[in-house]
Order: structure tokens, then C-alpha cells, then sequence
């Protein structure tokens, strides 16, 4: 496959911060790559840095297979970037804010007329055209800002948390576009802080804390490191300290959490944990409301890779 | 591209209701504030008459002036004037029985004991005398081959010539008759007005650019990330940027003209060619002030408006005399104050028929200008940043 990002030892210190440390990466043509992790991890930094938007002290950059610098038009002409806050004009409609940033790169009118209907159409703003950015809720303003940034057809799109504040309605409308971008051939590199969006989005997660690349693969790659394999949470009023004694003495369990209301117990193996607990439960005659059992997440990868959780 | 970005500058800048309203509004309203306060002040102070004394030291032309000046029989007359020795001058003016006295000699001298619109009177009409006199000796040094004007009072021969010349240039040049009725010391305020309108132009220029800039705004990050230069956005936007600062000084010009009845002088290429300067000059500091300060576009708007409004008030926005007191106790501000330099220029037009003062003002804009433009030029032409 071909690289379209190759990102080798990039080191980015602000004044007294080092915000992103000796990280290599690569991404490949058609793949969606989310960049994971907390607030001030560096994925900002990563992505400006990779953009020519910021200098760095070491690394280097190559996309489309050419290092990377401001001047190189031919590169940047391909490529399309929605930044972390919304950056549209207030005095524009949402159809001539999309207009003007795609006119940046299409000079055909014509052409960038076809453009920006399907950038509108992608978005689902087809209603809200005429509309002023001020009169447009906080989802419906992260999809205009997002329609700005990739009007022109990009093939490599970086998208910096695109979906922080939004609500669900909108949320959903973004990542369908952003799958459907990919099934017209772009290659995304996409950052966020909500594991659940890389996890339905992405094909390639790579893990950042404190500037670091710590853990890189697909969803399931990453979830072999959380070193647990069952999560059962049961939803108890009331528990005694003896009971939970010996619910941790049963087969596989690793670990037992109760916060008075619900109980977690963690398996590192096994199988049939589940119905086995369910058993145990009715056995001591203890009365529940809810019992499920989840795989682990990517929650858990960083708490096992990091000692903390990914949500802040 | 050029035009894409023009086009779509003109449209977001004209939509912008906080920079219309300062750079379109602000001006007229506060033009009619002025001409409501003025015109009370103006009938209140025409009448009075100004008790001065002059200090004959032998020039012809100041005794001419101050005698028409304070002829009882006229309409106009302006000074109560009395001849005599320094030392009863110094003496007049410390029991306060006169404003002030001149010296008239060749190099004249005015001594006043306050600042106040009397002794700015006074001031000024020997200022035009000066004024008036370097332009007699000019002609004269023209007609007569330069013969200086010192050696033309030495005889009595030449001081008859003198004054039938001084006669003549009354008719012939259109030196402006110094009389009540056309001193109108108001006029200083409604130049600065157009300073203030020139220089608050620059906002277009601060949003501009920071609109621009990768280091300022993500709008500035977007055109970065693009495959247009910078340089390219950056002169169309502030080309219209010039175009909107220039439309609001037409309009304030029609305002101030047609409403206000304020006189701008016979020289319209002149006023055209001071207006298009001092707006350069206007968006010269917003190009400075933006690319400079690394703040918010809404600090950045405040600093320009405040430079501004105190560069007016020393350019004597809120009176004639605080013009009077920088001109002669810190010329030094003049040098750096843009808003002094526009206000000159229209003064020295309106007052004066030489035009040396009005190009030395015009170079100074200029100066003033381009000094921005190169120091902002270093910011502008960075690419990468450190942190954006
Ligand atoms: N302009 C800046 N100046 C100084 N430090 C910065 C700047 N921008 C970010 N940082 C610091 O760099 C680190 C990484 O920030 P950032 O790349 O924005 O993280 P993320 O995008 O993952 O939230 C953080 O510690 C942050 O405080
Ligand atoms: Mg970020």
C-alpha cells in the first residue's frame, strides 16, 4: 500500500513544554487513523506540526512521498483540514463561507459551484444555506466548519476533534460523512478524546499520552494489551463485605469493585463467567437489577498502558 | 484568486457592524457633536474683542495687519491693539490687562501668559503673518534677485517698495483675510475628525490581517493550509480594506462639506491626495498592530481606537489649543503622531498658500507608513510558527 504520511522522530517543544516527543508513524493510502488521547496529549501539535503550521525542533516529514514544507502548493492542494475550533466567517452564509475556503484551492466557478453543493449536501445542511453561522446551533456550526475544510475534494483529510460539543444527532451525520469521504478514496487522519468514535471509525488507532506514542493498531490489536478479558457489571443496593470477600475467591476473577450501587467484576479468562456469577448470585439469594458483561475497551488499554483513565 | 479574496474581503468586511459603526458612524456623529458645540462657542466668541499690544521693532507688515486688525470702524475687528516698549508690555501683561504681547521684529515672537482660545487667536494670526511675510519675500526675492528680506528693511528706500508690494500681494494672492468672521478656530477640530476616520480605517487592516495569519486565528490557519499564497490574500485583503477605509472618508467628505459647511481650502487634488495618504497611513498601524501583538482581534481594535483618539486629542481634537501646546512645547509627538500629521496637512492647506508645511506633513505620512509595513513585513512573511 501507498504511504501517504510518513511522520519519522517528530519532536515539538513549546517554550517550557515538550508536546510532542520522538513520535513515528505512518499512514496509508485509504485508511482512516485516529489519533487517541486525553486533552494536551500533542495530537494538536502532531497534526500543525505535520501541516507546516508549526515549527519543530527534530523529525521529519514526508506526504504524498515529498517532505513536507509551506511552499509546496502541489501537496497542499490535495489536502483538507477541519481544525479543532470552528474558524468561519460570521458575516457569511453557511453556502459563501463554503464557497470562499474552497475557492482557495478550485479557481474553476463552475466546478467549485458542483463542489460546494456536495460539501452541503455531505453535511446535511442543505436547509440551512442561507443561514448565518450565528443562527446555527453548535452541531449544525461544526458540520459547516467541516464542509469548509473539505469542499475542495482532498484526498489526505485531517480532522482535529471534530465532534467535541456536538450533539448526537449531528455527531452521527459527521461520521457517516467521514466514512462516505473515505469510500470516495480519501485518506483521514482524525483526532479525538472519545475512544467509542475511533472505535466505530477508524481502522488504525494510534494511542498518544503526554506526547508519546504509547500503544498503535486496529481496535482489536489495542484491546490484547488491556490484559483483561470480561467485564461483568452488576447493578446491587446492597452488598456485604463478606459477600464480596468470596465473590473474589471465585475462578478467573481479578479484580472486584463495588461503589454501593453497582458491582464490577473483572475476569482475566475464562469462560461463562457471566452465567457463573449469575449463579453465585442466586445462590446467596442476593436480588439485582442489571448484569451485563462487556468486552474490555480502550478505556481500558490506557489504564492499563497509562495507570489512568483516557476521560479526564 | 486575487479577486475571489477581494471580493469576499469587501463583503465581510462591509458586513461587519462593530467596524461600520466606527469607521462609518462614529465619525458623523461625533462631526455633528462638534458643530452643535461649536456653534455656540463661535457667536459667543465673535463678538469679543482681544486685547493685545505690540512691541514695534521696526516690521512694516505686522504694524499693517495688527492696524487693519483693530480698525474701530470695521465689522471684523479682532484686537484692541497698543504700541508700545517691551517693558510696558511685560508690565500689561502681568496685571493681565492685555492677552499678550508681540514682539515685531524680524524674526516676530509672541509672549502670552496662558493657553486659552485668545491667546491661540494670537498665535495664530502672527503664525499667518510669518507665513504671509515669507511669501512676500519670496516674490520679492523672485522679482528683484535675491535680495534678502533683512537687507530690504535697512533702507528707508526699499521699505516704500515694500509696502506697496505688501499692497499689491493683498489683491493678488489669495492669502486668506484674517478677520473674525473667517477665523474660525473650529475648523482644527473637524481636520482631526478625518485624522481620527483615516487612522480608524486601520481596523479593516488589524481584521485582515488576523484573519490571515496562521499565529492570530484558525480562519489564518485555513488560508495558510491552502494552496494560495499568503501573499497574494494578504494584498487583496488589504486592498479592500483601503477601498472601505476610503468610502467611509467620502462620506464623512460629504457630511463635513455639505452638512456642516466645514472648508477644506481651493486644492481638491490636494484633500484627495491628503486623505488617500492618511488612510495609508491608518492602514499602515492596523497592519502593525496586527501582525505585531499577538492578542485577540478585539484587543488589537481597542489599542488602534485608543492611539488614535489620543492622537487626536493632541492634534487638537478637543480644541485648537492643545495643537498650540505640542507644537511648541513637544514637537516630538508630531513626528510620531499620524493623527498630527493629517491634521496639519489640512490646516496647512486651508491656511496657507505656500505648500512647503503640507509636503513635509505628506512625507511624514509616507514615512510614517512605510516604517510600519517593512517592521510588519517580518512578522507577515513567517510561515512556520513556534505556537499557534
Ligand atoms: N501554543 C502553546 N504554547 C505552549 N504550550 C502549548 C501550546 N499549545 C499546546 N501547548 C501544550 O502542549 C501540549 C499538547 O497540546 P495539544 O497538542 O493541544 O494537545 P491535544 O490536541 O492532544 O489536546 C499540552 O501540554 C499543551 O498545554
Ligand atoms: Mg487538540
Amino acid at each position: 500500500m501507498k504511504k501517504v504520511i510518513e511522520v519519522s522522530n517528530l519532536t515539538k517543544e513549546y517554550k517550557s513544554v515538550r508536546a510532542v516527543n520522538d513520535i513515528s508513524f505512518d499512514v496509508y493510502e485509504g485508511e482512516i487513523v485516529g489519533l487517541l488521547g486525553p486533552n494536551g496529549s500533542g495530537k494538536s501539535t502532531t497534526i500543525n506540526s505535520i501541516l507546516s503550521l508549526l515549527s519543530f525542533s527534530k523529525g521529519s516529514i514526508k506526504i504524498f512521498g515529498e517532505e513536507m514544507s509551506p511552499n509546496l502548493y502541489e501537496v497542499k492542494r490535495n489536502i483538507g483540514v477541519v481544525f479543532q475550533d470552528v474558524a468561519v466567517f460570521d458575516e457569511l452564509s453557511v453556502l459563501e463561507n463554503i464557497d470562499y475556503f474552497c475557492g482557495l484551492y478550485i479557481k474553476d466557478k463552475s466546478v467549485r459551484k458542483e463542489y460546494v453543493e456536495d460539501a452541503i449536501n455531505l453535511v446535511g445542511l442543505l436547509d440551512f444555506k442561507k443561514f448565518y453561522p450565528k443562527q446555527l446551533s453548535g452541531g449544525l456550526l461544526r458540520r459547516l466548519n467541516i464542509a469548509c475544510g473539505i469542499a475542495h475534494k482532498p484526498k489526505l483529510i485531517f480532522l482535529d476533534e471534530p465532534t467535541v460539543a456536538v450533539d448526537p444527532q449531528s455527531r452521527n451525520n459527521i461520521l457517516d460523512g467521514i466514512l462516505k469521504l473515505r469510500s470516495e478514496g480519501a485518506t483521514i487522519i482524525y483526532t479525538t478524546h472519545y475512544m467509542e468514535e475511533v472505535e466505530i471509525l477508524c481502522d488504525r488507532i494510534i494511542i498518544m499520552d503526554k506526547g508519546s506514542i504509547i500503544a498503535s493498531g486496529t481496535s482489536d490489536e489495542l484491546k490484547e494489551l488491556a490484559n483483561i478479558e470480561e467485564k461483568v457489571s452488576v447493578h446491587i443496593s446492597e452488598l456485604s463485605d463478606e459477600v464480596i470477600e468470596k465473590i473474589k475467591s471465585l475462578k478467573n476473577v481479578e479484580e472486584v469493585n463495588y461503589n454501593g450501587d453497582v458491582l464490577v467484576v473483572i475476569y482475566k479468562k475464562g469462560e461463562d463467567n457471566l452465567v457463573k456469577l449469575m449463579d453465585f448470585l442466586s445462590k446467596n439469594k442476593i436480588r439485582y437489577d442489571k448484569i451485563f458483561s462487556e468486552r474490555p475497551t480502550l478505556n481500558d488499554v490506557f489504564l492499563e498502558l497509562t495507570g489512568k483513565e483516557l476521560r479526564d | 484568486m486575487f479577486i475571489h479574496n477581494f471580493k469576499y474581503s469587501l463583503k465581510t468586511l462591509f458586513k461587519d457592524k462593530i467596524l461600520i459603526f466606527w469607521t462609518f458612524m462614529f465619525p458623523i456623529i461625533l462631526g455633528t457633536l462638534f458643530s452643535l458645540a461649536f456653534s455656540n462657542i463661535e457667536d459667543s466668541e465673535k463678538l469679543k474683542v482681544i486685547d493685545i499690544a505690540v512691541v514695534d521693532n521696526g516690521n512694516v507688515v505686522f504694524k499693517n495687519v495688527f492696524d487693519s486688525l483693530s480698525d474701530e470702524d470695521s465689522d471684523d475687528r479682532l484686537f484692541n491693539v497698543r504700541y508700545v516698549s517691551e517693558e510696558e508690555a511685560i508690565k500689561l501683561l502681568e496685571s493681565e490687562k492685555i492677552t499678550g504681547y508681540v514682539l515685531a521684529q524680524v524674526k516676530p515672537k509672541v509672549v502670552v501668559s496662558n493657553n486659552g482660545i485668545n491667546e491661540t487667536v494670537l498665535k495664530y494670526v502672527v503664525d499667518e503673518i510669518i507665513e504671509y511675510q515669507s511669501i512676500v519675500s519670496n516674490f520679492l526675492a523672485s522679482s528683484m534677485h535675491e535680495i534678502r528680506l533683512e537687507d530690504i528693511q535697512m533702507s528707508e528706500f526699499v521699505l516704500d517698495i515694500y509696502s506697496e508690494v505688501s499692497k499689491k500681494m493683498n489683491e493678488e494672492v489669495n492669502i486668506h483675510d484674517i478677520s473674525s468672521e473667517n477665523l474660525s478656530y473650529t475648523m482644527i477640530e473637524f481636520y482631526t475628525l478625518i485624522a481620527m476616520t483615516c487612522l480608524y480605517g486601520g481596523i479593516f487592516a488589524v481584521v485582515s490581517i488576523n484573519n490571515t495569519l496562521a499565529n492570530m486565528s484558525f480562519k489564518g490557519a485555513r488560508v495558510s493550509v491552502s494552496p494560495t499564497s499568503k501573499k497574494i490574500v494578504i494584498l487583496s485583503r488589504l486592498l479592500a480594506s483601503y477601498v472601505i477605509q476610503l468610502l467611509g472618508l467620502v462620506i464623512l467628505f460629504l457630511f463635513t462639506i455639505f452638512v456642516l459647511d466645514v472648508d477644506y481650502g481651493n486644492d481638491l487634488s490636494l484633500v484627495v491626495l491628503t486623505s488617500l495618504v492618511g488612510s495609508l497611513a491608518g492602514l499602515s498601524l492596523g497592519v502593525f498592530v496586527s501582525s505585531i501583538f499577538k492578542s485577540s482581534e478585539n484587543t488589537k481594535t481597542s489599542i488602534l481606537i485608543a492611539f488614535t483618539m489620543a492622537g487626536c486629542f493632541l492634534s487638537g481634537m478637543m480644541g485648537i489649543t492643545m495643537k498650540y501646546v505640542v507644537d511648541s512645547k513637544a514637537p516630538i509627538l508630531n513626528k510620531i503622531n499620524p493623527a498630527a500629521m493629517i491634521t496639519d496637512a489640512f490646516y496647512s492647506l486651508y491656511y496657507f498658500t505656500t505648500r512647503d508645511r503640507f509636503w513635509f506633513n505628506i512625507i511624514s505620512l509616507v514615512i510614517f507608513s512605510v516604517i510600519l509595513i517593512v517592521v510588519s513585513i517580518f512578522s507577515l512573511r513567517r510561515q512556520r510558527y513556534d505556537s499557534i
